[in-house]
């Protein structure tokens, strides 16, 4: 048996002692007791989250060397082998995902196998990898990367909700965002400009989608993901605005109001990430607006001291108001 | 030592425990409130998000309060005199955040971690500055710095139970053999034999907390311990005048003797596996993650040890290997009587799991066809593959 007391101090009891006490209350049943005090002790010990690293740091180094050996020997090993290689990877990691695949829902649906996910995030990995060969050995489209990256996008975010799979959505915005750089990168003028709105279009089409596709409940649990990479790129795009020499009031104004609705999200769905955001893209984009071509020393630092005491204020009643981690 | 009482955290690790059994589904709603009550702790909590925050606000603040002294009332000063400021503002760090955790009972907030941090760096700098700058350069002595800055990081780790604290004291141990001799090879055991006496007392120490709220500090003390030893003996590595390295941004490669050479070749392939057993014996998370990176680190490390050259299928093999390794495990507890073996199942028992998934497959998903995206081939002009244009997820850097 296990000592089910710790240091010696009256009011400490171990969660074993609690656990006893709570059967002997009637709280919790024998079997609850049974159950909780074994896992409690790790008996049995979940090793569940190290072997799902374990799959995707292997699928990452497979996919890793399987781009390193193409580029480096792909003149020596020939198309024909290359390609047949590459698609026959493809076609397997194909075949096993939709032979496997249980029948769609729009709810979150368990992989079918453990290894299912990490066997669409190689196929979707080796496809990137493909394409890339495809473009570079043949300029099927003549370099037109951004169509590839467009297509890809399109691809992955069928598959990200067919087979219900984040890593695969996460490509999918991903390549959604590369596709809107690299249509940008072809303009020549006011780059910092063109990027800025590209990236505001980027965050309306992904925001409206990710809401829309919510609204008709398909996949709502992937809507955290939309929200945290169109809140990051929204808030990075509108800080380049202020940092701007010219016309940033604007921007400054769209970053307040980004802030207030970031926070208030925060706050009233108790998604702290966006309270965080909030807090550190104001910080910096308000910081800017007042100390932009301040020279002085002393204001600055008075400035940041203040300031930052300030922020803390406002957090400190925010934690204690809406923040307890337990 | 502890400035918290040992009842208030184990109260706070069983609230923990209860939220994550109502996720799970092993202890009903209404059980979950009727228990809830028994589990307030008197310690001021926050999440992860607001902590990160109110840590970064309290190192702005704390960190431009005192240049904003230095910028008013101090002009042209000597070294010393900064230096003795540093130390009274390391004192007044240091009494914040006593006071933030005895008064407002603080815990894992931010605040009362951001003022422990800054302690440790005030006193660093403030020594180096008040004792050792404008005189003769006296190794011997100047290794105080780093040795009280282990001391005091470790200090904060006990009395705030601040994992990255004991993290902090394992680097300054890095620097100090450096002080004391040339050799490369001295270099690396004296570091790994502190680490060794750090490993022998936690081991001694973590089997009155097998199944309290510290298990879980002292086996991640336990795995950063096993970590550095491995670091510290494999030489392609930690090259042994890494510090001057981080300093000077240089590369060197120091000489080592055979014998010493070849042992520290024999010691990376037998830690693996001790670490690992000891992991899996112990049933601990933290040893089996560092089991496993090491034993990766070895499969990585040996052909330079060999002479060998590194092959572009080698990432390939590793990945087989993995993943064989990872499916070869998950059937075999998974034939187990209800899929358990020797106490160990594949399958998921606590709900932090599934968030640690869905964060990580969300954040990983993102990030990883930009570090694969593999290089231009050389010796060839025509071809140009990857530099971040790869397809689908290879994304681009432009955006």
């Amino acid at each position: 048996m296990y000592d089910v007391h710790g240091p010696k101090n009256e009011d400490f009891m171990t969660i074993l002692a609690r656990l006893q006490r709570w059967k002997e209350q009637g709280a919790i049943s024998a079997e609850q007791h049974a159950h909780l005090a074994s896992l409690s002790r790790g008996e049995p010990f979940s090793i569940f989250l190290e072997l799902n690293v374990l799959l995707y740091a292997g699928v990452v180094a497979f996919v890793a060397g399987l781009g390193w050996t193409v580029s480096t020997w792909s003149q020596q090993l020939g198309d024909i082998v290359v390609l047949t290689v590459l698609s026959a990877i493809l076609a397997a990691c194909s075949w096993y995902c939709f032979s496997r695949a249980a029948a769609w829902s729009p709810a979150e649906t368990p992989a079918p196998s453990p290894i299912f996910d990490y066997v669409l995030y190689l196929g979707s990995l080796v496809w990137c990898v493909e394409l890339a060969y495809l473009e570079n050995r043949f300029r099927v489209l003549s370099g037109q990367w951004d169509l590839y990256l467009l297509v890809s996008a399109g691809l992955f975010f069928f598959l990200a909700y067919r087979f219900d799979n984040r890593f695969v959505l996460s490509l999918a915005l991903s390549s959604l965002a590369g596709w809107f750089g690299l249509k940008i990168s072809h303009w020549s003028a006011h780059q910092d400009a063109a990027y800025r709105q590209c990236a505001l279009l980027y965050c309306l089409l992904v925001g409206v989608g990710g809401a829309l596709l919510q609204r008709r409940g398909l996949k709502l649990h992937f809507f955290g993901t939309y929200l945290n990479v169109v809140a990051n790129v929204l808030f990075l795009a509108l800080l380049s605005g202020v940092f701007d020499w010219q016309g940033y009031g604007l921007w400054f104004f769209a970053l307040v109001i980004a802030c207030g609705a970031s926070l208030a999200w925060g706050l009233t769905r108790r998604q702290f990430a966006f309270v965080a955001y909030a807090a550190v893209y104001g910080y910096i984009g308000a910081s800017w607006m007042l100390i932009r071509g301040v020279n002085d020393e002393t204001f600055l630092l008075s400035y940041f001291v203040i300031s930052a005491i300030a922020m803390l204020v406002v957090l400190v009643q925010i934690a204690r108001r809406f923040g307890r981690s337990a | 030592m502890r400035l918290y009482s040992a009842s208030s955290e184990e109260t706070l690790r069983t609230r923990q425990l209860l939220t994550d059994w109502v996720s799970e589904g092993f202890l009903t709603k209404e059980q979950y409130q009727r228990l809830e009550p028994e589990t307030v702790s008197d310690l001021r909590t926050t999440n992860i998000f607001l902590r990160l925050v109110l840590f970064l606000f309290t190192l702005i603040s704390v960190g431009t309060a005192v240049a904003l002294f230095f910028k008013v009332f101090l002009s042209g000063p000597s070294d010393q005199i900064y230096g003795i400021f540093f130390l009274i503002f390391a004192a007044a760090c240091y009494a914040a955040a006593e006071v933030a955790v005895s008064r407002a009972r603080l815990y894992r907030y931010g605040i009362e971690e951001a003022l422990a941090v800054c302690s440790v760096g005030f006193l660093c700098v403030g020594m180096q500055a008040t004792f050792f700058s404008g005189s003769p350069y006296s190794p011997k002595l100047e290794s105080l710095v780093p040795a009280v800055g282990a001391f005091f990081s470790l200090w904060i780790w006990r009395r705030f139970g601040l994992w990255y604290a004991f993290l902090a004291a394992m680097i300054f141990v890095v620097f100090l053999p450096g002080y004391w001799t040339s050799s490369h090879s001295a270099q690396h055991l004296i570091v790994a034999g502190f680490y060794a006496t750090g490993l022998i007392c936690v081991a001694a120490v973590r089997t009155r907390h097998r199944f309290d709220y510290l298990d879980d500090a002292y086996s991640l003390v336990e795995a950063f311990l096993w970590l550095g030893i491995y670091l510290a003996m494999n030489l392609k590595l930690s090259p042994s005048d890494l510090p001057a390295q981080w300093w000077s941004g240089t590369r060197a490669t120091p000489e080592f003797a055979r014998p010493f050479y070849w042992g520290t070749w024999v010691l990376i392939w037998c830690l693996p596996p001790i670490v690992l057993t000891r992991g899996i014996r112990q049933k601990d998370r933290f040893v089996i993650a560092v089991g496993a990176i090491v034993s990766i680190l070895t499969f990585v490390s040996n052909k330079p040890y060999l002479g060998w050259p590194r092959h572009t299928w080698d990432p390939i093999i590793l990945g087989i290997l993995l993943t064989g390794v990872a499916v070869f495990i998950r059937r075999w507890l998974a034939r187990g009587p209800s899929g358990i073996r020797h106490g160990f199942t594949a399958a998921r028992l606590s709900a932090k799991d599934k968030d640690w998934m869905n964060a990580g497959s969300a954040v990983f998903g993102l990030l990883t066809p930009q570090s694969i995206t593999p290089a231009a081939q050389t010796g060839s002009k025509d071809f140009r593959f990857g530099g971040g244009a790869s397809g689908g997820g290879g994304a681009t850097g432009d955006f």
